[in-house]
Order: structure tokens, then C-alpha cells, then sequence
């Protein structure tokens, strides 16, 4: 805009300061337009078989899942019994107590310090809270039509799915509402149960496959790699076999969801990485890197 | 004034314009543009945005531009205010939402902004501030009925977080058909090109300015005794109040005679509180709290140092201002800073308090051997950089070129909308112009621009406010009407 002769731009050089009246239009380009813009500095390289590896947490909390509603739907037809239940789950608990303990050497004992004694009493605690309160929870919902309880057990599923803490730094993550919405799933199923017996048993075993095992599983994934992929495909296999005995069709889907989790999307995530676009530049926010509350505390 | 550029739908009936013209179209040069600044921020709201806004138009005015501007009510303050200069201001009774900015639905401001156009005779019109709604109502408004568009741009956004994205959208849509922007850095108009996928060429960067007579120093306001650092910002995070925090304790410990006085409020006013308390430096830091812009000199002039710890900033006016006032400013190296002073005026530091402790130190032991200049020699040097009829002048040739372009016709302008948008963004929008059309072909018919009334021209120093103006009986009754509203 400005009516500068042209040889004059070419023997001065732009510079990218306001203070000085430069020779050149308010609307110059200059050949150093955009050159401080970044793209993708912190974009992360990701390897299909650690992907992979990753997703298994996933599969695992949907197999979880798959397997308690199992585990109801023999109870209400009364193919298992209650007693074998509670009895496989108490010996899955004690084993799965003591690898807990062995895997790292105790270390995590140590740091907690957590005695076996307080581990014993909690337990203790939970059981017979449990088994007075399940003649409660037997009755609890019965003025609920059936329907609504399966349409809230299925909702309260799917929201332990989207809450739980699968290792994802987001705003959305909270273990303590994806484990109450599990047990308050538990409790709405137990209710439809024949006897308090069988809600007491649902109950408790909701408890150690939503609660115990997953702290398990961490540990497991954090020290032996190796069995972890192990305990995740053998764990899927026997969810799958489950739902097979009750629905062929309900276990080629659930097959096909596991399936493309665990290597259909990890194959989306990182051809999807080539088209990312992150830019960066000198307009951006800075971040403060300090720990700023040494000065207040 | 007749209107220039001629969109298809832009043509009004002229009839009733032509008894106005003649008698001004000769007093005035070939090239005054009757303008239309459109803002949710003026006064009596404080800020950048609102002083750019009302020293832009002074100069305009001085310069023998008609200039109105537009904005929502505040409180009280409704209908037609004049202010200095006759410069007219519009306070439209439309809901705030958030942030002093209004609710937007594209379409519930049509009537009351047509209205204002056409009385006004409003050939330009420029918005200010891409988080005011209003602006961008204006913007998509003046587009359908062919008036020519000029945006100023002053705030800088990143590209990470889902609502930059989302706002960042809406950039593009609202700028994909404006004449010219006007962005107040060159790291600004880098930003807004990247943010709305802009022609780099339909951008210019005019910065902001201050007035130099405003800020002068007055060094026998300050105590040589002791060494006084200055921070005037909003204790908000953006600007580094945390920074500020971290510094504060670091260099009263190492230097027994060194002061902070700190002006502004905020939500972080708290925490240097708190480091007040915790560090007892009672006698040493004053937080002064918000402060009215024209106390900011005499705050300015009690330091030797200017501190400035913001994150993100588009021109940075405080560090200028305080410059205009002697002082050696620290600031961190963000955004659009290190375009604003000579590298010999001010001390650039990272945004970390280890930087910034370091930049101020070097700033202390430069004021002790008295290596510094006097502040009347700083002041001297900073007074020539940054002037509003400077940026006037620059201004009025963004409305000059835009006033020689043609407005996009509503088919290349869905066209527009659609190809530069993506194809689900811009159909949406190219649906919306197509209802604002109708609205507005609508309020056409009810009530057709032929019976709004020509607005007086009030501004500039023959303008109908003063007894002198020649056209004072000419247009009586239109001033009737104008007063009565």
C-alpha cells in the first residue's frame, strides 16, 4: 500500500520488528513469513506391536465384563451353583493374593506398609457386611420393573468401560466412579437373583473381578510382560467360551470387537499419525516447566 | 455519502441519500469513508481492545473520516452516547453472555446493525476482536447487504486444544470473505493466516500505538535509595502472575533494597498474597489493586525496572507504555514482544523465574553502574515508535484499498463459503448467508431504506455537535430525529 519506489525494497532487508518504519507495504510477505512454525514436535512415534500390547487392558476390562455377566446369567438359571462360586472365587483370591506379593518381592507390601493383619480385617469386614446386607439387596429393588434394572445394569457396564482408568492422562478418567458404577451394576443384577445367598456371592465376586483383579493385572503388566499376554489371551479365550455356551452369535460379535481393538485400531492409530498437523510457533501459549509451589508451601 | 463498491444486493434506492450528499461530498476530500467500528468492547469497559478502538477513531475523525461505533449496552449506559469530537457511540441492547461478549444467533442483530448502516450511511465497516461476537455478527451482516469488511485481529490462540479448534473454525468462516485484516504483530498475522487459512497478502500488520504524552517520566517521583520493580497486568495466569510469584521471594532475598509495587487485579492476586505473607515482605511488595488507566503513569514512574511475565501476548501495549515512561523493562521472549522494543531498550528472558531472575538481576546491576540511559532519553527514543495518527494513517490505506474492491456477489460468496470451509462447515454457513439474505430482503420490505432516516453527521470539528457546522439548518429535522432516539 505504501507507494514505494521497487528498488528500494530490494536493497533494504525486512525485518520482523514493529519500532522502525520500514520501506515496504503493511501487507509485505516476506520469504521469512512462517519460518519459526514447528509442526509435530511432540507427536510420538508409536510401534504397531506396543500398540498392540497396549490395547490388551482394554480387552481385558471388556472380557471382565463379558465374563461377570456370564457368571449371572448361569446363576439365574441356576446352572451354578452358589456354593462353587464362592468357593472358586475365594481360591482364586488367595492365589491371586499371594502372586500379588510375589511378583515384585514384596516391594510394593513394603512401600505401602500395609500389614497382613489390616489386608484380613478388610476382608473380613466386607464378607460379613456383604452377607448381612444381601438380604436387603435381595429386596431392595423389587418394586423396580425387571426391564429398567437390565437397561441400568447395561448403562452402569458401559459407563465402568468409558470410566476406567486404562492408563490415559484424560479429564474423563476416574476409577472410583467406573468401580461404583460396576458394583452398583452388580447389586442391580443380584437383586434378580433367586436367593440373598446368590446376591451375596454375585456381589463378592463382582468385587474380585472389578476390583481385585485389575490391581493384579497391573502388576502383572508392569513386571512380567510376558505372562500378562499370556493371562490376557486366556482370559479372552475363556470369556469367548463362556458366551459361546450361551449365544453363538453374541461370541462371533464379541470375537470381532476383540479382534479389531486389539489390531484393527492400533493399525488406524498410527496410519492416522501421518496425516496429524500439529503447529506449532512463536504464538503459542508458554508453559510454565517450574514447580512453582516451593515458594508457598 | 453513496455507497461505493457495488454488490449486487448492496444498490439501494439513492434517492433519499442524494439531499444529504452534495453539501458534504464537497467539503470533503475524494476519499473519507463514512465507517463503522463494531466491537462487544468499548468503554466502559477497560482494556486494549477498547483504547485501540477509541484512539483509532479520534484520528480517523481528525483526518475528516466519519466514524461511529458500535457495541452492547453496559448496565446503564444504553442508546446514543457522543463522546469526544462528536464521535458517536451505538449501545445496542443486546445480552451479554460471557465475558462482556454477546450471545450471537447470527441473525437477531440484523435488523437493529441494518438500521444503524442505513441511517449512518456506513461504507466500511471494521471489526474488532475475535473473541467479540458482536464483530462477527457485524461482519456477516455488512457482507450480505455488500458493504466492505475490514477485521483487526488482536489476540493470539494456539492450535492444540479442542476449543482453539472449534474457534478457530469459526475464524475461518467469519474472515474467508472479508476484504482486508489487520492484525496488531507480524507473529499475529502469522497466527491469524494460520488460524482462518488466509492470503497472507489481504493481511496487514499496523500495531497498536500509545500516546506519548500520556507516559512521560518524572524521575523525581521515584526513591533512588532503593530499587522499585513495576509489574502493571491483570493477575491472571496468561499474563505469569505464577512467574511472578516465584520471583518475588527469589530477588528480595538476594537484594535487601529492592521493591516490588504491583498494580492490576485477578483470581492469582491471591497467591502473591500469600507469598507476601509467607515471606513477610510487607514493607517491600504493595499490591495497589485494579488500577484506572490514567493512574498507570503515576504507578510507572515510582520504579526504575518494568517487569512483564506474560505467557502469550499479541503486542504487549504495558511494556511500551512503561518504556514511554523511563523505565528498563524485563520481559519474557513470547509472541509478538520481541517485535516491540530495540533490543537495547529491553531485556528478553525465557518464561521460567530462573530467566526472569536472571534478566532482572543484569537490570539491577546496570541501574547501579548507572549504565542505563535517563528516562527523558528513553522516553525521547520510545515516543517516535508507536503513534495512533501513524497508525491512522496506515489504516486509512487498508480503507482505501478496500474501498476500490468489489464485494463478493452472494453466489461467489457461497461459493466462497463453500470451497475454502470444508464441505460441511461451509454448507452450513452458505445456508445461513442464504436465511440472512432472505431477512434481510424481508426488512427491505417492511421497511425499505428510502424512509430510514440520514443520520447527522456529527463527527469531526465542523460536525453538527459544534454551533459552526454549516449544515446545521440544512439537516434539522433529521437532527430532530436523531436526538429524539
Amino acid at each position: 500500500m505504501c507507494a514505494q519506489p521497487v528498488t528500494n525494497t530490494k536493497e533494504a532487508r525486512w525485518q520482523k520488528v514493529l519500532y522502525e518504519r520500514q520501506p515496504f507495504p503493511d501487507n509485505y510477505v516476506d520469504q521469512r513469513f512462517l519460518e519459526e512454525l514447528r509442526k509435530n514436535v511432540y507427536a510420538r512415534k508409536y510401534q504397531y506391536w506396543a500398540v498392540v500390547f497396549e490395547s490388551s487392558v482394554v480387552i481385558q476390562q471388556l472380557c471382565s465384563v463379558c465374563v461377570f455377566v456370564v457368571i449371572w446369567w448361569y446363576m439365574d438359571e441356576g446352572l451354578l451353583a452358589p456354593h462353587w462360586l464362592f468357593g472358586t472365587g475365594l481360591a482364586s483370591s488367595l492365589i491371586g493374593y499371594v502372586l500379588f506379593d510375589l511378583i515384585d518381592g514384596g516391594e510394593g507390601r513394603k512401600k505401602s506398609g500395609r500389614t497382613r493383619w489390616a489386608d484380613l480385617k478388610s476382608a473380613l469386614v466386607f464378607i460379613t457386611f456383604t452377607y448381612g446386607f444381601s438380604p436387603v439387596l435381595k429386596t431392595l429393588t423389587e418394586s423396580v420393573s425387571t426391564d429398567t434394572i437390565y437397561a441400568m445394569s447395561v448403562f452402569m457396564l458401559l459407563g465402568h468401560l468409558i470410566f476406567f482408568d486404562y492408563g490415559a492422562n484424560a479429564a474423563i478418567v476416574s476409577s472410583t466412579l467406573s468401580l461404583n458404577m460396576a458394583i452398583f451394576a452388580s447389586v442391580c443384577l443380584a437383586s434378580r437373583l433367586p436367593r440373598s445367598l446368590h446376591a451375596f456371592v454375585m456381589v463378592t465376586f463382582a468385587i474380585q473381578i472389578f476390583a481385585l483383579w485389575p490391581m493384579l493385572q497391573k502388576k502383572l503388566k508392569a513386571c512380567t510382560p510376558h505372562s500378562y499376554v499370556g493371562v490376557t489371551l486366556l482370559f479372552a479365550f475363556s470369556a469367548l467360551g463362556g458366551l459361546l455356551s450361551i449365544s453363538a452369535v453374541g461370541a462371533i460379535l464379541f470375537a470381532l470387537l476383540l479382534v479389531s481393538i486389539s489390531c484393527l485400531c492400533p493399525f488406524y492409530l498410527i496410519r492416522l499419525q501421518l496425516f496429524k498437523e500439529n503447529i506449532h510457533g512463536p504464538w503459542d501459549e508458554a508453559e510454565i516447566k517450574e514447580d512453582l509451589s516451593r515458594f508457598l508451601s | 455519502m453513496a455507497y461505493r463498491g457495488g454488490g449486487g444486493d448492496g444498490q439501494h434506492p439513492s434517492a433519499s441519500l442524494s439531499y444529504v450528499s452534495p453539501g458534504r461530498l464537497s467539503t470533503c476530500r475524494t476519499c473519507t469513508h463514512n465507517i463503522c467500528m463494531v466491537s462487544d468492547f468499548f468503554y466502559p469497559n477497560m482494556g486494549g481492545v477498547e483504547g485501540h478502538i477509541y484512539q483509532l477513531s479520534q484520528c480517523l475523525i481528525e483526518r475528516g473520516h466519519k466514524v461511529i461505533i458500535v457495541t452492547h449496552a453496559y448496565g446503564n449506559r444504553k442508546g446514543i452516547r457522543y463522546l469526544t469530537n462528536g464521535l458517536k457511540v451505538y449501545y445496542l441492547p443486546l445480552k451479554v453472555m460471557y465475558n462482556q461478549s454477546t450471545a450471537t444467533t447470527l441473525f437477531h442483530s440484523l435488523p437493529l446493525l441494518r438500521y444503524i448502516f442505513v441511517r449512518e450511511r456506513v461504507t466500511i465497516i471494521h471489526s474488532h476482536s475475535s473473541f467479540s461476537a458482536m464483530a462477527h455478527d457485524a461482519l456477516f451482516h455488512a457482507k450480505t447487504m455488500g458493504l466492505q469488511t475490514v477485521f483487526t485481529d488482536h489476540s493470539l490462540f494456539g492450535f492444540a486444544d479442542v476449543s482453539s479448534v472449534l474457534t478457530n473454525k469459526l475464524l475461518t468462516v467469519s474472515l474467508c470473505d472479508t476484504n482486508h485484516i489487520i492484525c496488531v504483530s507480524y507473529t499475529s498475522k502469522e497466527n491469524t493466516v494460520l488460524r482462518a487459512a488466509l492470503n497472507p497478502e489481504i493481511v496487514s500488520v499496523i500495531p497498536n500505538a500509545v500516546d506519548p504524552t500520556d507516559f512521560t517520566p518524572d524521575p523525581f517521583r521515584r526513591h533512588d535509595s532503593v530499587i522499585t520493580i513495576v509489574v502493571v497486568s491483570r493477575l491472571v495466569y496468561r499474563k505469569g502472575t505464577d512467574l511472578l510469584s516465584g520471583i518475588i521471594p527469589e530477588l528480595c532475598q538476594k537484594y535487601p533494597n529492592l521493591n516490588f509495587i504491583i498494580g492490576g487485579e485477578g483470581p492469582k492476586r491471591v497467591i502473591l498474597e500469600e507469598v507476601r505473607e509467607r515471606y513477610q515482605l510487607h514493607d517491600r511488595v504493595r499490591l495497589l489493586g485494579a488500577l484506572e488507566h490514567k493512574d498507570v503513569r503515576n504507578v510507572l514512574v515510582q520504579g526504575h525496572i518494568f517487569l512483564n511475565t506474560s505467557l502469550t501476548e499479541a503486542f504487549c501495549m504495558a511494556i511500551v507504555e512503561a518504556a514511554s515512561c523511563g523505565l528498563q523493562v524485563v520481559s519474557t521472549r513470547v509472541g509478538g514482544i520481541p517485535e516491540v522494543l530495540p533490543e537495547n531498550l529491553i531485556i528478553l528472558c525465557e518464561p521460567s523465574v530462573k530467566s526472569l531472575c536472571e534478566g532482572l538481576e543484569k537490570a539491577v546491576s546496570q541501574l547501579k553502574s548507572g549504565a542505563l540511559p535517563p528516562p527523558e532519553n528513553i522516553h525521547n527514543i520510545v515516543k517516535t515508535f508507536y503513534t495512533w495518527r501513524n497508525v491512522a494513517e496506515r489504516t486509512e490505506k487498508v480503507y482505501d484499498l478496500v474501498a476500490g474492491e468489489a464485494v463478493l456477489l452472494m453466489d461467489k460468496r457461497l461459493d466462497r463459503l463453500i470451497s475454502h470451509c470444508g464441505p460441511l462447515t461451509g454448507c452450513i454457513f452458505a445456508l445461513l448467508a442464504v436465511f440472512n439474505f432472505l431477512f434481510l430482503m424481508f426488512l427491505r420490505w417492511v421497511t425499505p431504506d428510502s424512509i430510514i432516516d440520514v443520520a447527522v453527521d456529527a463527527t469531526g470539528p465542523k460536525g453538527a455537535w459544534t454551533h459552526q457546522s454549516p449544515y446545521r439548518k440544512k439537516v434539522d429535522e433529521n437532527n430532530e430525529v436523531s436526538k429524539t432516539r
